[in-house]
């Protein structure tokens, strides 16, 4: 009895391992887990059309190919950003980079879910994108000289401008970072955010004191217990953390954030150096959420503006493809018709996720039109 | 030999006499083992309201302070992350495969040892304070999920689990000795079919798995295939062929040299470059599973290594004696005594590797503790300093498993006679 005991656990193993290779075949060669029926349409409808358009060159090994032919788009997010991508109770991503991952993905494969959510630590963010383990990096990332040059990475259209910001209690009657000498400021560690904070207070020659932590939510608890003057932040955070104070410390008016602004952080999608027709599918899909909201195409009215003559408008109707125009970006003709039906236009997708409606209730500011004071222009569309 | 030992732990020897216990009274221990010196008697009065402080708060924070709403609303996300919510019949029907075959082995194992206590003339008979002990991790767990489950499903699917568990049991327990050879497919088949029934027929992909169910399958899988491969390769270290020796030592060396994360990420990031062209990548999870086994068999090569060198030449040279062939000498002489030796320190190696799980966040799987980590960037639980609550729960689920793999060895240290001869 003994010895057969003893067998059990050495005869499971090999057999296990057989397992693990069939398995690890069948996930590299499909991706099982989606809707079959789209992805079925998708990969036919992908190649099909690179024909009709023969006159391009379109690459085969590409990654706009390979995201076709797999069905599904490989998007790199954070699951930990309130309000940018975070995993609600029922086991789905949501927030705004999780809505661009199916804005692009709409364009792409003309389904806003054929998505696989890949969350990336900040270290391994830019790695990951460079061993191609995903196809885009929407992952509240700043568009810096660095990350372009050296990281090898492309930024396509910022989604989200943010900038850093200073948090103080409004008891404490700071106007201005001019106000807050011999204070003392938290902020997290590592980060570009404490190199600013030191830039900006020497700009006002104003004395200060550092202190950093590992994470947000030890910073908080530092700043309920009076440990810090200032707390110091991408402003979209502190909007957060302000939404959620606690009502007994006095709720969301106990504190305000400064007007002045301590650095530039333009978030932008990122994709790998060298593949320029991905690039601007990618950037393109981000341009025609903003462009929607110019012409004032959202999901709800986008199949009435189907129907427009395109003799009347004809910008819209080669956005919305009606006439077939093809710039030869390497997306249908229609493609902008699916970002909307699946997901909307830039305001509806702020609106839904950051806006001010929402747990972090940000004021559009520098996210709005261009035609109302924001820094949003789409480029021509023709 | 000593066969009779094998057994000890079900044959319960007569109690020792007790020290004569009515001069005892609890006043006399507490003199006696707080109050005996001067400086006991300091200690006692300063840690005793220390502790008793500490457990206080603990029990204040788990019992009242506590908002334990996140785990409740989160339940099913620290069980599978973000595996699709249609497809949650697919783990149900995995754990009740599983629960049927753990059930069925049980029995039959059950069984077994009553008939070969039997035939040494000894009457078996397990009390149920020793099945209540031995269940007692398991049953905790259970305690604790029932405890933040919101519906009623969820408590049926539980409660018929453990039905087919205890049904595998009664059945194993039937089976006649000659049949269960069988058994042993059986429990394998059922291994093999709970993986099956989740990925495969339109399944969901591997890597789309998440939360306690990753943690077990990559603890699972980690440990179930290190073992022989460590195995393998300690033999290989002590073989008479150089070359065999040479590559044994350098994927030893190599691999215990370098930290976990770097070799996660190498896997992660590096491996599909160095596959042949043309060569399927293997998904995201199954990379991890790999690296989490190169990385454990080299620890449990050398554990198995020190259980080798501990076994005398006398075992060897007495098998030669025997006429038994070496590869027969290392399966029934040599092995079974080695592996014995080294429970302790295996099962020390397979806990560590249980916990070292939760490193695979950094190559963007989202295992239990990941899961933990962002529910509370939720907007409803945002900023509101909940990460003690999560943090626990999945340290309990952590201590739970950790404690099981202890127990158990324990028991099959007993079982083996381990430390008594």
């Amino acid at each position: 009895m003994r010895r057969r005991t003893l067998l059990l656990p050495v005869l499971i193993p090999p057999i296990l391992m057989l397992a693990a290779c069939t398995g690890g075949d069948d996930g590299g060669a499909d991706d099982p887990g989606l809707p079959d029926d789209d992805l079925v349409e998708d990969i036919d409808a992908g190649p099909a059309d690179d024909d009709e358009n023969a006159t391009d060159e379109t690459p085969t090994d590409g990654t706009l190919a390979q995201v076709r032919s797999r069905g599904v788009l490989n998007c790199g997010i954070n699951g930990q950003v309130p309000g940018f991508g975070f995993v609600t109770p029922e086991g789905t991503y949501e927030g705004f980079d999780v809505e661009f991952c199916q804005v692009v993905a709409a364009a792409v494969l003309g389904d806003a879910d054929a998505v696989e959510y890949i969350e990336l630590t900040a270290e391994a963010r830019l790695t990951a994108l460079q061993a191609r383990e995903i196809d885009v990096l929407i992952r509240n990332t700043t568009w810096t000289a660095l990350r372009d040059g050296a990281e090898n990475v492309s930024f396509a259209t910022t989604t989200f401008y943010d900038g850093q910001g200073m948090m103080v209690r409004t008891d404490d009657g700071f106007s201005s970072i001019a106000d807050m000498q011999d204070t003392v400021v938290c902020t997290l560690s590592g980060t570009t955010t404490e190199l600013n904070l030191e830039s900006a207070f020497s700009a006002h020659g104003v004395d200060y004191e550092p202190l950093t932590f590992e994470d947000n939510d030890t910073l908080r608890e530092a700043f309920l217990t009076d440990r810090c003057d200032g707390w110091t932040s991408d402003k979209s955070q502190l909007a957060a953390f302000k939404a959620e104070w606690p009502t007994d410390e006095g709720g969301p008016d106990a504190l305000v954030v400064l007007d002045e602004t301590m650095s530039k952080e333009p978030l932008s999608p990122a994709t790998l150096d060298g593949d320029v027709e991905w690039f601007d599918t990618v950037n393109w899909a981000v341009i025609a959420t903003i462009q929607a909201w110019e012409f004032g195409i959202d999901s709800t009215n986008v199949d009435e503006f189907l129907a427009v003559d395109p003799e009347e408008n004809p910008d819209v109707a080669r956005f919305l493809g009606i006439d077939d125009f093809n710039p030869g970006l390497g997306l249908d003709a229609d493609f902008a018709v699916d970002i909307l039906q699946q997901v909307g236009n830039y305001q509806e997708i702020y609106e839904r996720t950051v806006g001010p409606d929402t747990a972090l209730g940000l004021e559009p500011e520098l996210n709005n039109l261009w035609t109302e004071g924001g820094l949003l222009y789409a480029p021509p569309y023709r | 030999m000593s066969e009779i030992k094998v057994h000890s732990s079900e044959y319960r020897p007569p109690p020792p006499d007790r020290p004569p216990s009515g001069t005892r009274s609890p006043g006399v221990w507490v003199r006696q083992n707080l109050f005996n010196t001067w400086y006991n008697s300091l200690f006692t009065l300063i840690l005793v309201p220390a502790i008793g402080y500490v457990v206080y708060r603990a029990i204040r924070f788990v019992l009242v302070t506590a908002r334990w709403e996140i785990v409740e609303v989160n339940l099913t996300n620290l069980m599978v992350g973000t595996f699709p919510r249609s497809e949650l019949w697919r783990p149900w029907a995995a754990v009740a495969i599983l629960a049927l075959v753990i059930g069925l082995g049980l029995g039959v194992t059950a069984r077994a040892n009553v008939e070969a206590a039997r035939i040494r003339g000894i009457e078996l008979t397990t009390s149920w304070q020793q099945n209540a002990r031995r269940a007692a991790p398991a049953l905790l767990l259970v305690a604790a999920l029932v405890t933040f489950v919101r519906t009623a499903t969820p408590l049926i699917l539980l409660a018929a689990t453990v039905v087919l568990a205890v049904a595998g049991y009664l059945v194993g327990r039937r089976i006649p000795p000659h049949r269960r050879r069988w058994m042993h497919l059986a429990v394998i088949t059922g291994l093999l079919g709970s993986y099956v029934v989740v990925t495969q027929f339109d399944g969901v992909s591997l890597d789309r798995w998440g939360g306690l169910m990753l943690t077990v399958f990559l603890a699972i899988g980690g440990i179930a295939m290190a073992f022989p491969v460590g195995v393998l390769i300690a033999l290989g270290r002590r073989s008479t062929l150089p070359a065999i020796r040479l590559v044994s030592v350098v994927y030893i060396e190599l691999i215990r040299g370098m930290p976990l994360i770097a070799l996660l990420f190498m896997g992660w990031l590096i491996l599909p470059f160095m596959l042949p062209v043309g060569f399927p990548t293997p998904g995201r999870t199954w990379r991890v599973v790999i690296i989490l086994l190169l990385f454990t068999a080299a620890y449990v090569a050398e554990i198995v290594r020190g259980g080798l060198q501990s076994i005398p030449r006398g075992q060897y040279e007495a098998a030669q004696a025997l006429g038994l062939p070496p590869w027969k000498t290392m399966r029934l002489i040599i092995l079974p005594q080695a592996l014995r030796n080294v429970i302790p320190a295996m099962v020390g190696q397979f806990i560590s590797l249980f916990k070292d799980t939760s490193l695979v966040l950094i190559v963007g799987l989202t295992d239990l503790l990941a899961v933990a980590r962002r529910v509370t960037q939720q907007p409803e639980f945002l900023g509101q300093g909940l990460h003690a609550e999560t943090l626990l729960f999945v340290s309990f689920i952590y201590w739970v498993g950790s404690y099981w793999m202890s127990r158990e060895s324990q028991r099959l240290e007993t079982r083996l006679g381990l430390g008594e001869r």
